[in-house]
């Protein structure tokens, strides 16, 4: 069996793929991309958030059998050394991690959000950002999510100034995202 | 003079027993290249710092980073001595030399009251002790990552061992060059001349290993480039694309998985185990029993490939389980226990008087009026975002763990032992840790590791706990109960203040079962169970502060903060009565009561400043339905004060702002500091909200976060942090954020509705 993971087909050893093995664990234990976390088990913390076609998902409860077909983005492929998400930057400069053990599930919930909503109210970062930091970094979060976005809309606009005018900027929209909570 | 000859005593008895201290030379912690030689590429200096070729500077990091930025603000000292780039401060693994122990942290464990360690009027007790517990300590040499004391522990040694290299690099460019000392300059890590011979540190360390110091003196505070300033953290870069390797995270060649399950009764084991089903399964290689191992409790591991297929293989499995010797645990009836000691105690004054002043029993009885309260704090789990894991290996006599720990000297040595091998045949690696907190003070994960790896013919195994396993088998924040009695006179200021509190010694039980020769016959008093109430700062001419020490079967550890963490809420709920009760203003009343203790007045009042209290500063009118609380604790050597701002949504509390002031002693890393204190903030939060363990049937009843809820972003307040200006020796960081939360939250709660709350988890 074969798994699309980070843009490359991956072999998954036949005796040990099972249909049943969640999502999180072929991850870390068959793939040994480790940066993807197991924090709780039952999609109640958000650590092992990775993207199935884009849309954030708990892994720890995502069966191997629904994904076999999906493309599986994880926090190794997020940015590249080179050319680092947004959210990744922003990161950095708002000193965002503490223990760091959580910060990959984060940020690809957060990566799902912008990419959904490149404009978030307070609210809407609220509604989709549901997972556990025991070091309390949130107030980071909230303020690495906002220059994220926000710098994410100016390369958006820079590509304009050479031509047509700029897009306005619309005003924060206030009714919450949909919630890319836990999915089977 | 009784408490003070028991504390000696007990401090100079362990001392002499262990050590023979007396008859030994003073040990410098400057250590020397015997205990960190040169290897291919690099040279030795001291026994903390090394040269590498390229001129790079290798740091021997004792300390464990779990997110308190330690790895960053240890490089900042050596990178400031040296002048050397930050980024050129590269971290190697301290060795288990006792070189590498944590003294600060010992010091910490003193029982002195403020009022005689304040600058200048040092008690010849409190110099006495700590000249004893520092010499134990270096004996000792107990590498701890704890007690918020990094950074003070460090603060004595890697500037001075920087300074010390820096001075050899330079006498080594004078003998060199021909030129005087004094004339040449570092900049970038290289040593230059004006009149132009210049080299890197790696073109002089050779020589430089051998020319002596000479006078070796630490950089002047003014000519600081990096202290003090918020460079970026060093580990965080690895910590937001998934490079970051945690204990859970290592990978070795051939290795397996195990998972575990507990006896789910606290302290039970195991009887008949049935295998049949679950080594039927695919993937499932082997099943172990495991007894305790230092305080855990007994059960069985699966040994698979994946450790969702070992997992698989321990839910297959039938176990008949036995109740512990003593019974199920119920925290029901310690509960009830501890309120009962409390109080039977305060009525005839038992209990261990950690601090007495003046004459408390006259001074009541000849009060205006009394006033008595009595508060109580529930178990706690630590809940670390990490669950416990360590990985191990086993291969003809040597041992090598790799485990995020607060304490390898102690995980290597039970590893030695589960393993019946000479400590020298171990190596502990300490990875990054997710989460500390004082869960990883404890090394019962790392004998069921080695345990399971002995049985996998020398393949690496790594053993990790569910969720449900880490909740359920926690060393728990000890529950405690304080009766607070106050005598007042006509104007409500306190005369007298009696505390008599309950609840079980951590110390004692946490060397019991991870240093067991050290442990003694009978308990000495523990700092831990009466801090933050026998130390407080308010000047009250009659006190007497007493603890009962009890001792329960539910296992008990250091959680964040520790005792302050509840007694903090205990004697800031309480002071907060007492100026209601004399209907002054809370910040006001204790300023009243801090007339000689200038730090933590000017602590208070930047507090109240920033949060626009009204008399402070420009007071920020609140809107009806939100209310203000105060509360200002001294712990680990920092004093900090929160103001919270607190609203009811939907009848809960709802925290919408927390200004918080500190007094830390000199700043490393101001923007380290304000991460731990917002840390520190969300953590107490949760707990004051809602944490509490209990049990059922002397089993835990919150298996996993949604039972044991944690603050989420859309709940977390808007947080800032000022800091007062210091030149003090630097103190807590990690820790010393939590404690004035919740009772500042009660407090603000009492201004909201009117409910005074003297029970955690607060619930209206």
């Amino acid at each position: 069996m074969e798994l699309s993971v980070n843009g490359r087909m991956r072999a998954l050893p036949d005796d040990l793929a099972d249909p049943a093995m969640p999502l999180l664990w072929v991850l870390r234990d068959l793939l040994g991309l480790t940066g993807t976390k197991f924090g709780c088990g039952v999609a109640a913390c958000g650590a092992c958030t990775v993207h199935v076609d884009g849309q954030a998902v708990r892994s720890c409860v995502t069966p191997l059998a629904s994904v076999a077909t999906r493309r599986i983005t994880t926090i190794e492929a997020l940015g590249s050394a080179d050319r680092p998400h947004a959210l990744q930057r922003a990161w950095l400069q708002h000193q965002v991690p503490q223990c760091g053990y959580c910060q990959s599930g984060i940020l690809m919930a957060a990566a799902a959000l912008l990419a959904a909503d490149p404009q978030p109210s307070d609210r809407d970062i609220d509604a989709a950002i549901t997972n556990i930091c025991r070091c309390g970094t949130y107030p980071r979060i909230r303020a690495a999510i906002r220059s994220a976005a926000e710098s994410l809309r100016s390369a958006e606009r820079r590509p304009a100034r050479s031509g047509a005018p700029a897009a306005p900027k619309s005003e924060p929209r206030s009714e919450p995202a949909s919630k890319p909570g836990p999915k089977p | 003079m009784k408490r003070r000859g028991v504390l000696l005593s007990g401090l100079g008895l362990t001392g002499a027993l262990i050590v023979g201290w007396g008859v030994l030379p003073p040990r410098s912690r400057l250590g020397t290249t015997a205990t960190l030689p040169s290897a291919e590429g690099v040279v030795g200096l001291n026994g903390w710092l090394r040269i590498a070729a390229n001129g790079d500077v290798e740091l021997a990091m004792n300390r464990s980073e779990m997110g308190q930025g330690v790895h960053t603000a240890l490089a900042m000292m050596v990178a400031e001595e040296l002048d050397v780039p930050l980024d050129r401060v590269r971290l190697i693994p301290a060795g288990p030399d006792r070189l590498y122990g944590n003294v600060a942290m010992l010091l910490g464990s003193l029982p002195l009251h403020p009022s005689e360690t304040e600058s200048g009027r040092e008690s010849s007790f409190a110099k006495g002790g700590q000249w004893v517990v520092a010499k134990v300590a270096r004996e000792l040499g107990l590498n701890v990552t704890g007690g918020s004391s990094s950074v003070a522990d460090a603060w004595d040694v890697l500037p001075l061992a920087a300074a010390t290299a820096r001075a050899q690099l330079l006498n080594a460019a004078a003998l060199r060059w021909r030129l005087p000392a004094a004339e040449l300059t570092i900049a970038d890590g290289v040593v230059s001349h004006a009149s132009g011979p210049r080299a890197h540190f790696g073109e002089l360390a050779k020589e430089a290993a051998a020319t002596p110091p000479g006078d070796v003196v630490r950089k002047a505070r003014a000519d600081w480039k990096l202290l003090g300033s918020a460079p970026p953290r060093t580990d965080l870069a690895a910590k937001v694309d998934g490079r970051a390797v945690f204990g859970i995270d290592v990978r070795l060649p051939d290795m397996r998985f195990a998972a575990i399950r507990h006896c789910p009764m606290i302290g039970g084991s195991a009887g008949a185990v049935d295998v049949d089903t679950a080594l039927k399964l695919p993937g499932v290689e082997r099943v172990v029993r495991l007894g305790p191992y230092a305080g855990s409790t007994a059960g069985v591991a699966v040994v698979g490939r994946s450790w969702w297929h070992a997992r698989r293989g321990v839910e297959a499995l039938r176990i008949g389980w036995r109740a512990p010797p003593g019974g199920p645990i119920d925290t029901g009836v310690i509960e009830a226990d501890l309120l009962r000691v409390a109080q039977a105690a305060a009525e005839r004054g038992g209990g261990f008087p950690f601090h007495r002043r003046g004459d408390a029993a006259v001074a009541m009885a000849g009060a205006a009026r009394q006033f008595v309260r009595t508060y109580r704090a529930p178990y706690l789990a630590h809940a670390a975002l990490e669950p416990i894991n360590c990985t191990a290996r086993v291969v003809a006599g040597k041992v090598e763990v790799w485990v995020p720990t607060q304490v390898p000297g102690m995980a290597r040595a039970l590893a030695a032992k589960v393993a019946g091998v000479p400590e020298d045949a171990v190596t502990v690696h300490v990875t990054y840790l997710g989460g500390g907190f004082g869960r990883r003070l404890e090394v019962d994960v790392v004998g069921q590791a080695v345990r399971v790896a002995l049985e996998t013919g020398g393949r690496p195994v790594q053993l990790a706990w569910s969720r449900e396993e880490d909740m359920t088998h926690d060393f728990y924040r000890p529950a405690g109960v304080a009766v607070l009695q106050a005598g007042l006179d006509a104007a409500g200021m306190p005369v007298a203040l009696r505390v008599t509190s309950a609840g079980d010694a951590i110390t004692p039980r946490w060397i019991e079962r991870g240093l067991p020769h050290l442990a003694g016959p009978v308990d000495t008093p523990d700092k831990t169970a009466s801090e933050g109430l026998f130390d407080l700062p308010y000047e009250i001419a009659n006190q007497h502060i007493a603890h009962v020490a009890t001792r329960h079967a539910m296992p008990i550890g250091f959680w964040r903060s520790v005792g302050h963490s509840h007694h903090a809420f205990f004697s800031e709920g309480f002071i907060d009565e007492l100026a209601h009760e004399a209907r002054l203003d809370p910040v006001a009343y204790r300023l009243a009561l801090l007339k000689d203790m200038p730090r933590h007045r000017a602590v208070l009042q930047l507090a109240a400043q920033k949060a626009g209290w009204p008399g402070h500063g420009t007071p920020r009118a609140l809107p009806a339905g939100i209310a203000r609380g105060v509360a200002l604790h001294e712990s680990f050597g920092s004093i900090v004060a929160q103001v919270v701002e607190v609203t009811l949504a939907d009848g809960q509390p709802r925290v919408l702002r927390v200004v918080c002031s500190a007094d830390i002693g000199t700043v490393i890393h101001p923007g380290i500091v304000a991460q731990q204190m917002e840390g520190a903030i969300v953590f107490g939060l949760s707990a004051a909200l809602h944490g509490r363990i209990h049990t059922e049937n002397g089993v835990v009843r919150q298996t996993n976060y949604p039972a044991y809820r944690m603050l989420t972003l859309a709940d977390t307040p808007a947080i800032e942090t000022h800091l007062v200006p210091s030149t003090r020796h630097p103190a807590g960081v990690g820790e010393p954020g939590t404690p004035p939360i919740a009772p500042a939250l009660a407090n603000a709660l009492f201004a909201l509705t009117g409910k005074r709350l003297r029970e955690l988890p607060l619930v209206l």
